[in-house]
């Protein structure tokens, strides 16, 4: 198993009057090469779910173990080094930084491993050649569509070939047709043998993936296989 | 992360702030460049103070002496000097007079401004030939009664004629020795030696020229004209001669020299001076006080600008902070993708560091400029920095940067990724 939540709780203000249980005892299981969408209304704790199991943010109690290591016995520093390798994030609002061109973007999770720089900028360009960009190396982020800055974040996402790929309302920003790309480009990857993790609140966009979990008030209330639309 | 490739990354932000940066910078630039202009002037001018006084003639002992009736002390000094003969190279007056002299067109009375060494701050030597700075304002000459001697104490050689002997001044001889640049203000290109000047109307014959000392600078102690001491009844009958100069052998005979002087003026004195005042003190150790003097002005002078530095770092704090609270979302994104903690920190100190190294160089620049200019302006010297007080700056300004650029890296550092990346 590449993830497994045990009893997942994440409780601001514990104790307190103001106390919000934003994960109320979920429990996960997901395998590798899984395309698994994480669905719930604003406020159901999707989000928070993603940020743990993305090791952006610890729970408050129970178990998480990735790939057989339990992520609350693990320092800052190999913390890091998890969402460097294992992961790569796909944001709403894409999170490029804005003062690097769209290679150094890419570049940038490369950078942190250390990786020289002739092969890193290989693999970022290759991973820009997956997105279609790699005639766009030298372009600012505030230079290109909505479309091309989320395409720009998917190659970031890959560059560093990372068994997980998670994706927060990767659409929420786009238009519906440059949206159906980028979730043709998710199921390619989970094709090409990627753990897809898909955060979303449409139905709709659920529909791309195999296996739906729906999550209310912090409390998983489906979890279920379904027939897939393929893109 | 590598280092070059956080310095690259450091850079890109600088010049992704172009306006701010400057501004964050101004603080180090003004900081440096006063540091630089202080301590580089104060430095240059004690170092050429100190080659002034080689010039004079290093191993000098300065005697002051004069007697409650008026009468001369010379006489005394000088037959006792000659018992010195193992420690002392010879003895003069060093007491200036003034005059008219009169040779030609030229009339010392009608050149511009006051000539002669002033002395200032507390040892430090300067000429003052006023501000005007202009090359062709011919100067009066700085008239001198001098022994047989004088050339021997004040480091001069002859270049043409002949010096004072023991017969002029006991002759009482009408002659006179120029300095270099006297001979050529009277005389221009003409030779000198056998002219005869109007001393206050009296005919003195130049019989001899001594050579130039310095030929670049502007200091007045090539515009000087030497008398027999005798001559002074003729010349300045009301003045005593008080002020002498010893030339010891070296400077242990320096010490020795002073101390024996001192016995025989208090001899002649009494031990509590009731029947005149003496001094005397070896120039070693006035330089050697000059020298103290002139590192402990740089320490103040430096120290109340470091206070303008200080005043630059805090800024550097301060802009560091709201570039950290402006870049949440963007260290989020890094942390998210894999930053460490060391990354994000060295990143943010790379930055500050940077932004003062350049405010440093900058300033030094600067400083530099300031140091050429406070040496024209106020003390007519050519000064450079020095390598030592140069690369002490930029040391300096990106030790600054590091200093106040720790805070706000170690609060980018410990943002939470999570929220981090919730900010705007």
């Amino acid at each position: 198993m590449l993830i497994e939540l045990k009893d997942i709780y994440k409780i601001y203000a514990e104790g307190l009057e103001s106390e919000v249980r934003a994960l109320d005892g979920v429990s996960l299981d997901i395998d590798r090469g899984e395309f698994v969408a994480i669905v719930g209304q604003s406020g159901s704790g999707k989000s928070t779910m993603m940020n743990v199991l993305g090791c952006l943010d610890i729970p408050t109690r129970g178990e998480y173990l990735l790939d057989g290591v339990d992520v609350k016995e693990l320092s800052d520093k190999e913390l890091s080094h998890i969402r460097n390798k294992q992961i790569g994030f796909i944001f709403q609002q894409y999170n490029l930084v804005q003062n690097l061109n769209v290679l150094e973007n890419v570049e940038l999770p490369l950078i942190y491993q250390g990786i020289g720089i002739e092969k890193r900028r290989e693999m970022a360009l290759e991973a820009l050649e997956k997105v279609g960009l790699e005639n766009r190396v030298k372009h600012r982020p505030t230079e290109m569509s909505g479309g091309q800055q989320q395409r720009v974040a998917i190659a970031r996402a890959i560059a560093t070939r990372p068994p997980i790929i998670m994706a927060d309302e990767p659409t929420g920003a786009l238009d519906s047709h440059t949206g159906q790309d980028v979730l043709k480009f998710l199921q390619q990857l989970n094709k090409d043998g990627s753990t897809v993790i898909l955060i979303t609140h449409d139905n709709g966009i659920a529909a791309t993936a195999r296996r739906v979990v729906r999550l209310a008030d912090g409390k998983k209330t489906e979890d279920c296989e379904q027939e897939v639309d393929w893109l | 992360m590598k280092i070059g490739q956080a310095l690259k990354m450091a850079l890109k932000s600088i010049l992704g702030n172009k306006g701010r940066s400057a501004l964050t910078m101004l603080g180090i630039i003004i900081g440096i460049a006063s540091v630089m202009t202080i301590v580089s002037t104060i430095s240059g001018m004690n170092k050429k103070s100190m080659e002034m006084m080689a010039a004079m003639g290093t191993n000098k002992i300065t005697v002051s002496a004069s007697y409650n009736n008026g009468r001369d002390a010379f006489q005394d000094l000088y037959d006792y000097c000659q018992k010195l003969s193992d420690y002392v190279d010879g003895v003069t007056p060093n007491s200036q007079f003034s005059a008219t002299v009169v040779y030609g067109a030229k009339n010392s009375a009608k050149m511009g401004g006051s000539s002669g060494m002033g002395y200032y701050g507390g040892g430090m030597m300067v000429a003052s030939e006023g501000g005007s700075g202009s090359e062709n304002t011919e100067m009066p000459p700085t008239l001198y009664f001098g022994s047989d001697q004088y050339a021997i104490c004040n480091n001069f050689k002859i270049a043409k004629g002949r010096d004072i002997t023991l017969l002029d001044i006991q002759d009482y001889k009408q002659v006179c020795v120029l300095g270099a640049r006297a001979a050529q203000t009277f005389f221009n290109y003409v030779d000198p030696v056998g002219k005869t000047m109007q001393v206050n109307g009296l005919p003195y014959t130049v019989i001899g020229v001594y050579k130039e000392k310095d030929p670049d600078s502007k200091w007045s102690m090539d515009n000087i004209i030497v008398f027999p001491y005798t001559v002074k009844r003729m010349l300045a009958p009301s003045t005593t001669l008080t002020e002498f100069s010893v030339k010891a052998k070296s400077s242990d005979a320096a010490v020795e020299a002073t101390s024996r002087i001192i016995s025989f003026l208090t001899g002649l004195m009494g031990q509590n001076r009731e029947k005149g005042y003496f001094s005397a003190q070896s120039e070693n150790q006035w330089q050697q006080s000059s020298n103290d003097y002139a590192t402990m002005m740089s320490l103040v002078m430096g120290g109340i600008a470091a206070i303008s530095l200080l005043v630059g770092g805090i800024g550097i704090m301060n802009i560091m902070l709201v570039t950290v609270t402006e870049r949440t979302r963007e260290i989020g994104i890094r942390r998210a993708i894999g930053a460490e903690r060391g990354s994000i920190v060295t990143q943010f100190l790379i930055e500050a560091a940077m932004i003062c190294g350049i405010g440093g160089i900058i300033g030094i620049a600067i400083g530099t400029l300031g140091t050429r200019i406070a040496g024209r302006l106020l003390v007519q010297m050519n000064i450079w920095p020095s390598l030592g007080i140069t690369l002490g700056a930029f040391a300096l300004s990106v030790a600054l940067g590091i200093l106040f650029g720790i805070y706000p890296a170690a609060k980018a550092s410990k943002l939470q990724p999570v929220e981090a990346l919730r900010a705007e």
